[in-house]
């Protein structure tokens, strides 16, 4: 606060001394349009492109959304909602699911058929796309998936998964024109269409006004990409764009003290954790994990780390979230019971190296607030920092103890694709259990809601004390537009909400 | 600094200058190729490869493999600078693992935003400089000697990315007279919209304006209190004539140094000031390609900046022996 006020005082000393420079007056934002929404989006540079199945980034999924369409959204606690698909239904093995679509058109007038889809799915499953939802239709029968009419399909699966249309509106699942293989000039069926593009330049897209959901509000979109977090708060607050991604929790006490922007939060919006590797020593004792969790002062984590802008985690993934597990009790610091927990594993003092990168704005803070805390309880706790570009890979293969943090997914996708055996290098913890792996096998065959959500909260109490993953906090994930804009709110990435423009007007 | 090419004793002065000018080109190319290889060996130690980046956080470790082969990316080290080092004579400096495109098309994409903000940070700096410099340096210990030593001090001590921020947040921010950052701008499209380059130019010109102010005051100050500018003022040459015909040329050699270190310094800030201001220029691409591993575009950039850096400090060296004799 008094950072702020201390920078507000010396910026208008400055101004005084500099008032004498006659200066050129503009209109501050350079070429902007009436109707035109402008989104400034950290981006990929050179690589980006426009195939909405290989992009990774949040800027890639953002134009996704703004071009094409999904069979399914997810709504805020990760439960899917119509888009393309209006109706679906599986047989009573859970292994043939029939999908019926709306009436939709591509940007080129044809019709959105069974047959783009199916096409869109085994580009997906396809090892040579490099697709990142490619997990998710990796169980799919593609020769006994058939197209039964112009608007209705069936898919077959390999194995029982009741939770199925969570796979249709994964991230980068985006369905398009059967046939497509160049996306240079894109052709989709979202409420935008293509206008120009150019990697690692502006990118903009015009309204269309044949979208099934009627017309967008915006005549144009804009995505301006900017890398710096100072440059995006900056040309909002100048008014050069309207919308700004990712903005730290710094600049979001800026940016409500100037009441010329408004902040966006979802509060669950990222977990950050703390990924011990229970595969090998030191913490392949259980004794060990259960001291980390013990030991951890959470409240005081998400005081300083994340300055006050989140939740405090309980070691599970998705707060907040459909079949999150409720009535668990809250974490408590005990540094008692970890300090005997320490001494009872013949490990105290024990030191071990915390990875840790500047490729999440709270995991530096973190790491050493950790390590303090670690260390009340016995533990030499070193940080060490890594690359960004590559942390993810490194924390894979090398170490025993990492911070991570991950945007919010269904919850039965997250543990079929980071807590399972058949997981591989994604469960980065090494957490191997037959009996989790059974739960959370018998939930997707399990057609009955109830019973299925009962068996995978069952899944989740058994991850919470073995897994190693020792989930701290939540934290909240902001974006900033002009106060002339509405119809953006805090929404949870990878939600139909997040990154939505086509419901937003300016002025 | 790089040390002078011997003087050919001896030779008649067309040739020694000629062999001068040869061997200082001769110690330039052995420098850039030192860059090259040490360049490229310091990538090739960076944890993590261009396979990795691509793929990013979901990928597992046969995938990672696999486009390892694809992009040669499993081949050794030698073998690998080697190709590399017979394209270069070809005048061909590889392929972008990342975008395969060929890495001379991605640095020209990004050449036109730095050229400009640097050419337009000289055009301002160079004039600036030469006359903060000389009126201080005639006036020595006078008031606007003293005030401008410390604007200059001043401005120089200020980091770049905080003095950009500064600026922004008063003339962007609070006035909104100028653009914040360059949004949806680039390249050549930049000098269509000059209000977007005042405030970048601005920060560069007040990081270089101080040692180049600083080095052609100190100059005249000594060329001033010199034998020959007494000389000169005893037989009756105006104030006016000694500074612009006997002070300054004898002052322009180390001045000429300095803009040496000049250039060297923009190439270092432009990268931070595209970084702020959003500007799409060689900096960005050099920082995006560290970033994803891209080990022949690193390399270009790599030696795009050294050819540059020693070709002008070649260039430089070689003028101020120019001056030096001269003033003999």
């Amino acid at each position: 606060m008094s950072g702020v006020l201390g920078r507000r005082r010396l910026l208008a000393g400055v101004a005084g001394a500099f008032a004498a420079v006659p200066l050129v007056s503009c209109s501050g934002g350079s070429g902007s349009s009436p109707g035109r929404l402008r989104v400034a989006f950290p981006a990929g540079g050179a690589t980006e492109s426009l195939d909405p199945h290989t992009g990774s980034l949040f800027v890639d999924q953002a134009r996704a959304k703004a071009l094409f369409d999904t069979l399914v959204g997810y709504a805020d606690d990760m439960s899917v909602v119509p888009r393309l698909a209006e109706w679906w239904q599986p047989d009573p093995t859970g292994t043939r699911w029939r999908i019926r679509l709306r009436p939709a058109k591509f940007h080129d007038g044809r019709p959105v058929t069974a047959e783009d889809v199916l096409y869109t799915y085994r580009r997906i499953a396809d090892d040579s796309t490099a697709a990142q939802a490619s997990a998710h239709f990796g169980d799919v029968d593609f020769a006994a998936s058939t197209a039964i009419s112009a608007t209705e399909l069936e898919l077959v699966l390999g194995a029982p998964n009741f939770e199925f249309p969570a796979a249709w509106g994964a991230p980068a699942t985006e369905i398009v024109p059967a046939g497509t293989t160049d996306f240079t000039a894109p052709v989709g069926s979202g409420p935008f269409r293509f206008v120009s593009f150019e990697p690692g330049k502006p990118a903009v897209f015009a309204r269309f006004d044949d979208h099934w959901s009627g017309p967008a509000t915006p005549a144009e979109l804009e995505f301006v990409p900017m890398e710096e977090e100072s440059a995006r708060v900056n040309a909002l607050l100048s008014g050069q764009v309207d919308y700004a991604h990712d903005v730290s929790a710094n600049s979001v006490r800026l940016l409500e003290q100037g009441g010329r922007a408004r902040v966006h939060s979802a509060p669950f919006g990222t977990m950050q954790s703390l990924l011990l590797k229970v595969d090998r020593p030191p913490f392949s004792d259980p004794r060990l994990v259960r001291a980390v969790r013990a030991g951890l002062d959470r409240r005081a984590l998400l005081d300083i780390a994340l300055s006050g802008q989140g939740r405090i985690g309980n070691d599970l993934f998705g707060a907040g979230l459909r079949f999150y597990p409720a009535g668990l009790p809250e974490p408590v610091r005990d540094p008692e019971l970890a300090r005997s927990l320490l001494r009872e594993a013949r490990a105290d003092g024990l030191g071990w190296e915390l990875q840790t990168s500047s490729v999440d704005p709270y995991f530096e803070s973190a790491a050493s607030l950790i390590s303090q805390q670690l260390g009340d309880i016995g533990m030499r706790v070193t940080p060490r920092v890594g690359p960004s570009e590559t942390y993810f890979s490194d924390i894979k293969e090398h170490g025993v103890a990492s911070l991570s943090r991950t945007a919010a997914l269904p919850v039965p996708t997250f543990l079929g694709q980071r807590m399972t055996s058949d997981a591989g290098g994604n469960n980065y913890t090494g957490y191997r259990s037959a009996e989790f792996d059974a739960l959370h096998a018998e939930a997707l065959s399990t057609a009955d809601e109830h019973r299925r959500a009962a068996l995978l909260a069952r899944a989740q109490r058994l991850s919470r004390e073995h897994s190693g993953m020792v989930v701290w906090g939540f934290s909240g994930w902001n974006v900033a537009t002009s106060d002339q804009v509405s119809g953006v709110r805090g929404a949870p990435p990878n939600s139909l909400d997040w990154a939505r423009f086509d419901r937003v007007s300016v002025g | 600094m790089i040390a002078l090419a011997p003087r050919l004793r001896g030779a008649a002065p067309g040739a020694r200058v000629l062999g001068a000018v040869l061997s200082r080109i001769g110690v330039a190319v052995a420098q850039i190729a030192l860059v090259a290889v040490g360049v490229f060996a310091l990538t090739a130690l960076l944890p993590g490869d261009t396979a990795e980046v691509v793929l990013g956080e979901h990928a597992d470790t046969g995938q990672v493999d696999a486009l390892r082969r694809r992009l040669g990316l499993d081949e050794p080290l030698g073998t690998r600078f080697l190709d590399w080092a017979a394209g270069i004579l070809h005048g061909d400096l590889g392929t972008s693992l990342r975008t395969g495109r060929p890495v001379v098309d991605e640095i020209a994409g990004n050449a036109a935003t730095t050229v400009l903000l640097a050419v337009l940070t000289l055009l301002i700096v160079l004039p600036l400089a030469l006359w903060l410099g000389a009126r201080s340096g005639l006036r020595a210990g006078s008031r606007f000697d003293r005030s401008v030593n410390f604007a200059v001090v001043l401005l120089n001590s200020v980091p770049e990315f905080a003095l950009a921020l500064l600026l922004v947040g008063v003339f962007s921010v609070q006035a909104g007279w100028l653009p914040a950052t360059a949004a949806g701008l680039s390249g050549w499209s930049l000098a269509a919209e000059p209000a977007v380059l005042v405030l970048p130019v601005a920060v560069l010109v007040a990081k270089q304006l101080s040692a180049l102010a600083r080095q052609v005051r100190a100059g005249v100050v000594v060329a001033n209190s010199a034998e020959f500018a007494t000389h000169a003022r005893r037989a009756g040459l105006g104030a006016r004539a000694v500074v612009l015909r006997h002070v300054l040329p004898n002052a322009i050699g180390p001045v000429l140094q300095q803009l040496g270190r000049t250039v060297d310094g923009l190439l270092g800030g432009v990268v931070v000031v595209e970084a702020l201001f959003a500007l799409d220029g060689l900096g960005s691409g050099f920082v995006e390609a560290v970033r994803a591993r891209d080990l022949p575009a690193v390399q270009g950039y790599a030696l795009l900046f050294a050819a540059v850096t020693i070709g002008v400090n070649a260039v430089v060296d070689l003028a101020a022996r120019r001056f030096r004799a001269g003033a003999r």
